[in-house]
């Protein structure tokens, strides 16, 4: 059909790999430049998304927002990394120390790791594991180890309770979320996250499956949105409840990661569900419209890449600031009455479509 | 007939099927209206402060200065009735009266407002039956000093309007009014006690005495 294009990925690992014969340092200047930039991406993603959410939250709410650091507060984010940066660390008395210490750490860990896998367009991909949905589900979980630990080592009630809420949370929503995953992997064929994205040039996924995959694009989307605990699935840190839930004991610096751990993970998760479900950086392409269709290529594909994942982003906070959040037994109805049923007959839906090969725009 | 207690009509039950649509749709309708915030920047309600000085509006029944309105000719409508201080309820209105010289009638002397005490509960306004007061949004009172937030808030001493407005001769009407400042109550500005104008909170009926031209005299510097 409309094979015009043909997208050559070549990840920075490929890179590193290919110098090596000719130049250890050269292979070497690679593996840094993937390891500084998704370091770097990642300071900076947090504090651009963190702008990007007081905003909108305020003008979801009839209010302006930052408006003093800079032009319209677009200096805000960084004057308050600045100020987290000096502000005194407190560890409580009775805390576990070293466990207190790392939590933060180990939260940062699961999205950093994730960020070196997310192909952001056929060049800017700093590792293309072959496994990778597995890799992403896997390395995510992570995540909810530094909030148990959080939550332990803090020696406070309402960390424990926010930490033990959100261990029970997102173990439930990663099944659902798994599941959703899985549809894709079925009609895709590959866990290969640039395989799953090239498989897109036809159409994406969210529509190719005869409303497969807009079940699973929703299912994924509530899920993705519990397992990172925001509102309306916040009851980890549900202020009126538990203060701040398993951040109550932390401060400054520590504070600040968990934060940027936050954030970092609705990005993630925006970029995998765009990557899966909405073609990834795969241009929009409409069956033969030829001139429609070049007109959409001469986009760039990270561009397409930021778009998509905006949207969800944005989606993920819009939200935020409509809904009420969950109590813990609507919360658990939710996942094992709804989701997880409704995502085990779309599972079988969707091997029943592959089998048959009855998806729209076959190969 | 034995009682029966009322009780609340039963709601009709949602079936699942339904309930799942209607979550679904009353969802939708909540991000409806976020959304239309979201792109209506002219809901906004926040005040750009300090830069929008100059085109700031405040609300019309703002209660933040109470204030006696002087009409064209410079005159207030206020009589010295006192029933105003009387309804005041921690007494943060003072109205000291004089007696005309010529006509022998009751005029306003001082009106003293301290707004440091005020409650802005709005009580004078409603009560004053020649609707001499008005509150208004002027919010910029910060001083240094708090005797600064004693206002006298009559221009003149002298009759009201509409008994300046009997009096033909321009020059007679001069002679009716001693002019009045901002601070020129009963409060000596230069750090001394305040004098004239009582503590806060209600005497008892018995001591209920009002202050007086002539009980003033000696204290005014």
């Amino acid at each position: 059909m409309n094979e015009t294009t043909v997208w050559q990925v070549k990840t920075i690992a490929q890179r590193a790999q290919e110098a090596l014969p000719d130049s250890v340092w050269l292979s070497a200047g690679y593996i840094a430049l993937g390891l500084v930039g998704a370091g770097a991406f990642v300071a900076l993603l947090g504090m651009v998304l963190i702008y990007a959410e007081r905003k909108i939250a305020a003008h979801f709410q009839c209010r302006m927002g930052p408006m003093r650091v800079g032009w319209h507060g677009i200096l805000q984010s960084i004057a308050d990394t600045l100020k987290l940066l000096l502000k005194e660390d407190i560890v409580p008395e009775n805390a576990d120390k070293l466990l207190h210490l790392i939590a933060p750490f180990l939260c940062l860990l699961g999205a950093l790791l994730t960020i070196a896998v997310l192909p952001m367009s056929p060049t800017l991909q700093v590792a293309d594991v072959n496994i990778g949905v597995l890799y992403i589900s896997a390395v995510s979980g992570l995540g909810v180890l530094g909030l148990l630990v959080a939550g332990w080592s803090s020696n406070n009630k309402w960390s424990l309770i926010g930490a033990m809420r959100a261990g029970a949370q997102i173990v439930s929503y990663e099944l659902s979320a798994t599941l959703a995953l899985l549809v894709v992997v079925l009609l895709s064929g590959t866990l290969q996250l640039s395989k799953i994205v090239e498989s897109q040039a036809q159409g994406w996924w969210i529509w190719r499956a005869h409303g497969v995959g807009i079940v699973s694009f929703i299912i994924f989307l509530i899920a993705s949105v519990a397992e990172i605990n925001r509102t309306p699935f916040d009851i980890a840190e549900g202020e009126s409840e538990l203060t701040a839930g398993f951040h109550t004991e932390y401060s400054g610096m520590r504070f600040a990661f968990f934060f940027l751990a936050e954030f970092i993970n609705m990005f993630i998760v925006s970029a995998v569900c765009s990557t899966l479900f909405l073609g990834g950086w795969m241009p929009f392409h409409i069956g033969n419209l030829a001139g429609f269709n070049g007109i959409m290529d001469l986009i760039p594909p990270g561009l397409w890449f930021a778009g998509k994942t905006s949207f969800i982003i944005f989606l993920i906070m819009w939200f935020r600031w409509t809904f009420p959040r969950l109590r813990v037994d609507q919360l658990m109805k939710l996942e094992w009455k709804l989701l997880l049923p409704i995502g085990f007959v779309n599972l079988f839906a969707a091997a029943v479509i592959v089998l048959y090969n009855l998806y729209f725009f076959p190969k | 007939m034995t009682m029966q207690t009322p009780t609340k009509p039963a709601k009709k039950p949602v079936g699942p099927i339904r309930g799942f649509f209607k979550g679904i749709s009353s969802l939708l309708k909540g991000m409806g209206v976020t959304f239309k915030y979201f792109v209506h920047p002219s809901t906004v309600v926040t005040q750009q402060y300090p830069e929008n000085r100059e085109t700031l509006k405040m609300p019309d029944r703002a209660r933040i200065r109470l204030s006696m309105p002087h009409d064209e000719n410079g005159y207030h409508k206020c009589t010295g009735c006192h029933i105003c201080e009387d309804a005041c309820p921690n007494r943060s209105i003072t109205v000291v009266d004089r007696k005309n010289a010529t006509t022998k009638r009751q005029e306003i002397d001082h009106f003293i407002w301290r707004m440091d005490s005020c409650t802005f509960c709005n009580l004078c306004v409603v009560v004053c039956p020649f609707t001499a007061l008005k509150m208004h949004g002027d919010f910029e009172n910060s001083v240094y000093d708090r005797r600064l937030l004693i206002y006298n808030l009559n221009r003149y001493a002298g009759p009201a309007a509409p008994a300046l407005a009997k009096i033909e001769d321009p020059e007679e009407r001069k002679r009716n009014i001693d002019e009045r400042g901002v601070y020129s109550g009963l409060i000596p500005m230069n750090g001394s006690a305040i004098a004239g104008v009582r503590a806060c909170g209600k005497p008892p009926e018995s001591e209920k005495v009002r202050v007086t031209e002539d009980d003033i005299k000696g204290e005014s510097p």
